[in-house]
């Protein structure tokens, strides 16, 4: 096309706070680009975490919606056979390719009312594959309620248009069996809720931190929240997994004991959730004394 | 079950293993107040069930609180076939519901004497 432009994406793009900046630098340079045709140019990228592909997902539809057309090209052997495999590139026309060594969870759209294709996705794509690695009962429940908690809160709260998972799982990161997964809307930021909601001026950071406490809720009316990013929290912790959470400029991230909290120069249009499982947690979740449902309230 | 008792089994309500959605926690609820409303006391089947959200049980049970109390709860509901892994979800959503309850009645006396002045 003539008049197309562009924009070259980075050698190497991991799910880290300069990958997640080098993303929204996308978004930002493609968004003020008075071309309305965009291609995003893997010529120059040796590494692009699967995962991402559920972030470039939401940035390729945001921008469409702004009435841009979107093509993603340039990649070479390794980064194509990548974006074949977990389906990115049927998007922009490409045939898909089997995922041969079981470690894609296909990228995926859904709308916000299609609970139940995302319940198959989470069951039949991500823990029941032939070849996935063994983990406990326990920990699979544990993991999809987990999943389920921010699916729902990323419906009911970004008031988003569709929802965006990929995941990738690594047979030996760390020497763990590890499985990314990340979630990715583009509706109402974490930081305009909380800030519209108390009236206050929290930065990004700063607002996801608050989220994330027990009881802190942006819900009003008869149904009362606050407790969904709280269990998957409290989840992760003991799991020994790792949260990243990136919404309008804020970045917290908890990883081995330690949060960390960080502001971006831009802001990212959304929410995305990056969540770490290690499947080689054998810890059993539910023994934690006799509850008796005999007067519970 | 005697005459005053009614059965609602969860997992055929919302046509599947997973009760997850805020919606699917709505429909259970309307059910659960159309038979206290008819004077019936309600038994909550969970079987068949394999994920819980929050989301679904605020919906579902912590929204009884808005129009009912502990009381009249305890004696009107019973819950029965919830997986033991799961027990731990009710007990945290009933405590939070109760907090926010408790903190909205509040917040809506105050409201109401600043607008009204009484």
């Amino acid at each position: 096309m003539a008049n197309e432009k562009v924009i070259y994406v980075a050698p190497q793009v991991m799910s880290k706070h300069d990958g997640y900046t080098h993303l929204m630098t996308l978004y930002e340079s493609a968004r003020q680009e008075p071309s309305d045709s965009i291609v995003f140019d893997f010529t120059y990228t040796t590494w692009f975490e699967a995962n991402l592909s559920a972030v470039l997902g939401a940035i390729c539809e945001l921008l469409t919606n702004q009435g841009k057309h979107v093509v993603v090209g340039g990649c070479n052997y390794a980064i194509q056979d990548v974006l074949q495999r977990n389906r990115f590139l049927c998007e922009f026309g490409y045939e898909p390719k089997r995922d041969i060594h079981q470690t894609m969870v296909a990228y995926t759209r859904f709308n916000p009312n299609e609970g139940d294709r995302f319940l198959e996705y989470i069951k039949n794509k991500l823990l029941a594959k032939p070849d996935f690695p063994s983990h406990s009962p326990n920990l699979g429940k544990k993991i999809r309620e987990s999943i389920f908690e921010l699916y729902e809160n990323a419906r009911t709260h970004g008031l988003c248009e569709q929802i965006h998972a990929c995941g990738q799982y690594f047979p030996r990161k760390d020497n763990i069996k590890r499985l990314d997964l990340s979630i990715v809307d583009m509706g109402q930021s974490i930081k305009y809720n909380v800030n519209n909601y108390l009236g206050s001026q929290m930065t990004g950071s700063e607002a996801i931190e608050w989220a994330l406490k027990y009881g802190n809720t942006t819900k009003t009316g008869d149904i009362s929240g606050g407790l969904g990013l709280d269990i998957m929290f409290q989840f992760i912790k003991l799991n020994q997994g790792k949260v990243q959470i990136i919404s309008s400029d804020g970045y917290w991230e908890y990883r081995r004991g330690e949060v960390r909290m960080l502001d971006f120069d831009l802001s990212f249009p959304g929410t995305i959730v990056n969540i770490e499982f290690n499947l080689s947690d054998t810890h059993d979740y539910y023994l934690e004394g006799e509850i008796s449902l005999d007067d519970i309230f | 079950m005697n005459k005053a008792e009614v059965q609602i089994n969860i997992a055929q309500n919302i046509g599947g293993d997973a009760a997850v959605s805020t919606e699917d926690g709505n429909e259970i609820f309307g059910l659960i107040k159309k038979d206290f409303d008819a004077g019936q006391v309600v038994i909550l089947d969970f079987s068949g069930i394999e994920i819980l959200t929050t989301a679904f049980l605020n919906a579902a049970l912590g929204q009884l609180y808005s129009a009912y109390s502990s009381e009249q709860l305890n004696a009107r509901l019973k819950l029965v076939n919830v997986a033991d892994q799961d027990k731990i979800l009710f007990k945290k959503v009933v405590a939070r519901a109760k907090e926010y309850f408790a903190n909205k009645k509040q917040f809506d006396q105050s409201a109401n004497q600043a607008i009204h002045g009484s």
